[in-house]
């Protein structure tokens, strides 16, 4: 190539830069392109005092590539910085998201998070908090704060347990981070990376956290089964169906939803030794006398001690989200099938053998008298024979005591 | 064995001692393994639990020594059996024996002086056994029974049921525990003290596994025993110049505390426990 053609190439090549530089600022003789911006906003060294502490204003502009804005001039958020041309104010006020999301930031504003921030709480998360501010990726993009699996981890920065929020604000539930990372829900995501499991914002949703007392709250007792049910619809299908459901069941007293009986953050898989020790308990929480009674026969004393997992539980014979009353030819303790229910543990069960009552107490003379009249017989014969070998060994001692120093004195 | 100026007497047979041992080992773990579940709401059933690992082994701990129980049960009636043959008595002659071990009115007149010898009387003239000793021995056997048959009745539910009403295992629940309770709670507290325990014999009276006591012991202790084996000139056949092995007296030591103890930890942890629930009621 001669001399001449290298200069012709090299001023071609400037014009075509110096046109398209021009055909993007067509428009607005002062509008900044992402260029301009990242000519300083670039230097990973860039910082400024705010509040007292130094804060980077750096932005990977590769990463930023890469994120759901990435077609969004810097501009559109930073407004303040277009305005100002070359040199803008510092500091900016901060980007109001709402000017493109105004949904989500008009759900947001209700929620408990909207409402806290409006308050002046300063430890309530505002977009950025959650979403990050560069690094906005789509929820399944892995390296989204938003991915499933790291959400617990974005809503922990806060709700984990003796972070600076859980410290200063007072809060109903504790450990929650933990008993979720136990749970069968965190057991999912943490173990097998399971991201259709349930996660934070699964049951509290996103922007719309709202507290469980709250009557429109995703968590709310009564809004709890169609929460559920978001997953669980087969299970919701039954439990519809049983005698806790309302649909069913017309009492003014309070019907159990899921949580009563599952827990919340702490949920456990329910064939594990942790739920199964606690079935009782929560049944108990309505049917106190029908858990107590039971904790009176060998099922219930053998469930206390260890391996007591194993013994009958309640929804071992009366079903879980199925739940009949024993009048109703499809319950599991129905004459029916009360043999069949005893079965998988008495295989040799007879109707005879269900008979055995599992929810027997002495205390009742009215519905167990035979129970009352042999626990008062036994009672006395024990009161009997203990007053009467109690009192000759007491008697005895003072006579015993003569001898032995008797003994010692004749030298034995 | 070694020989010795002391003159000794056989009290227990090898044979009667090998059952008490028996009756030892499994009414210890019985009672022990039964309580657990019987108080498995409190904190040292479910220690004892964790200890034998879980409330499965105590279950099958408790039936295998079931089958010691009945088995011993067994053992006891081939000794009176042997015991009948060999006294040449016939059956109700043997039964009514009157210094047998079936109580009689003499029983009666005894327990009627020991009180009055409590309260500074004369020491009553007791024979081979005295009557809280034939109570002890008649416990066996209608304890067996009671606590034997709804023990297997609550073994084998699905069985039992097929000849009975399913809600008699409540009943037998019922009489079982409280049978059981009163079978430990009388052997830990009544039969340790007038055993072992009173102070004429702290910490323990080592016959039951030595077999013998010495001459002037049985003269002290039983004087009608020992009036009569001089009436009948046996005393020189059944006294004898031979100690009871050294070792089997330290054995009997460790052992026989070990029990003792171990029964009167478990009896003190079921009293308290009555108390707290008397008081709550």
């Amino acid at each position: 190539m001669s001399h001449k053609d290298t200069l012709l190439s090299r001023a071609g090549t400037s014009l075509v830069i110096l046109l398209s530089a021009l055909s993007l600022t067509a428009g607005s003789a002062f509008a900044l392109t992402n260029d301009d911006c990242l000519g300083c906003h670039s230097d990973k060294s860039l910082t400024a005092q705010k509040d007292g502490n130094t804060i980077s204003l750096y932005v990977d502009e590769a990463t930023f590539k890469e994120t759901v804005h990435a077609g969004n001039g810097c501009v559109s958020c930073h407004i303040e910085a277009e305005v100002a041309g070359d040199e803008h104010p510092f500091p900016m006020s901060p980007v109001d998201c709402s000017n493109c999301h105004d949904e989500v930031a008009n759900t947001y504003s209700k929620s408990a998070h909207g409402v806290a921030m409006a308050k002046g709480d300063k430890y309530a998360p505002k977009c950025k908090d959650c979403h990050s501010k560069h690094d906005i990726l789509k929820p399944e993009d892995p390296r989204s704060t938003t991915y499933p699996l790291n959400i617990p981890y974005t809503c922990g920065r806060c709700h984990q347990e003796g972070s600076t929020m859980t410290a200063t604000h007072e809060l109903n539930k504790h450990n929650i981070t933990q008993n979720y990372s136990m749970s069968v829900h965190g057991k999912g995501l943490f173990e097998d990376g399971l991201i259709v499991t349930a996660v934070c914002s699964s049951c509290h949703t996103a922007h719309d956290v709202q507290k469980a007392s709250e009557p429109t709250s995703s968590v709310n007792r009564n809004n709890i089964i169609n929460t559920c049910n978001k997953c669980h619809v087969g299970i919701v299908d039954q439990f519809k169906k049983s005698v806790h459901s309302p649909l069913v069941t017309k009492t003014d007293k309070k019907l159990p939803v899921c949580i009563d009986c599952h827990t919340d953050h702490s949920i456990a898989q329910v064939h594990e030794k942790d739920f199964r020790l606690i079935i009782a308990k929560q049944c108990g929480n309505c049917h106190e006398h029908q858990t107590e009674t039971y904790l009176e026969t060998y099922h219930g004393r053998a469930s206390m001690l260890k391996g007591g997992e194993r013994t009958a539980k309640c929804s071992d014979c009366h079903g879980s989200h199925n739940i009949m009353p024993a009048h109703d030819p499809k319950s599991s303790i129905n004459t029916d099938n009360i043999v069949k229910t005893c079965s998988p543990c008495h295989p040799k069960a007879n109707l005879s053998f269900t008979t055995y009552l599992t929810h027997a107490t002495h205390g009742d003379k009215e519905k167990y008298p035979y129970l009352f009249y042999t626990f008062w017989a036994m009672t006395g014969l024990l009161v009997g024979t203990f007053g009467f070998f109690g009192l000759h060994t007491i008697l005895w001692v003072p006579r015993s005591i003569i001898e032995r120093v008797k003994a010692i004195k004749n030298g034995h | 064995m070694a020989k010795t100026q002391t003159l000794y007497v056989e009290r227990f047979s090898v044979f009667q001692r090998f059952i008490h041992l028996l009756i030892i080992i499994s009414f210890l773990t019985l009672a022990v393994t039964g309580m657990a579940l019987k108080f498995a709401m409190e904190d040292w059933a479910v220690q004892i639990a964790d200890m034998f690992g879980g409330f499965a082994v105590l279950g099958a701990l408790h039936r295998f020594c079931a089958v010691i129980t009945f088995f011993y049960f067994f053992l006891t009636m081939i000794l009176l059996y042997t015991t009948w043959k060999d006294s040449g008595k016939n059956i109700f002659d043997y039964i009514l024996d009157p210094e047998g071990l079936v109580p009689n009115l003499n029983d009666a007149k005894e327990m009627i002086q020991t009180f009055k010898w409590f309260f500074g009387g004369k020491r009553p003239y007791y024979g081979r056994w005295i009557y809280w000793e034939k109570f002890d021995f008649m416990a066996v056997f209608w304890g067996i029974a009671v606590i034997g048959s709804s023990g297997l009745a609550l073994w084998f539910p699905e069985q039992f049921s097929r000849f009975f009403p399913g809600y008699w295992l409540n009943i037998a629940t019922i009489i079982h525990s409280d049978e059981a309770l009163l079978a430990s709670g009388f052997i830990f507290t009544i039969h340790f003290y007038n055993t072992h325990l009173r102070p004429e014999k702290f910490p323990l009276d080592p016959v039951i596994f030595v077999g013998s006591i010495t001459l002037d012991e049985l003269k002290h202790e039983r004087p009608r025993e020992y009036d009569q084996l001089v009436a009948s000139g046996e005393l020189d056949k059944v006294s004898t110049r031979r100690a009871p092995a050294s070792w089997l007296k330290r054995l009997a030591s460790v052992f026989g505390i070990f029990v003792v103890t171990t029964g009167s930890i478990l009896v003190v942890s079921i009293i308290l426990t009555m108390f707290k629930y008397i008081q709550q009621h």
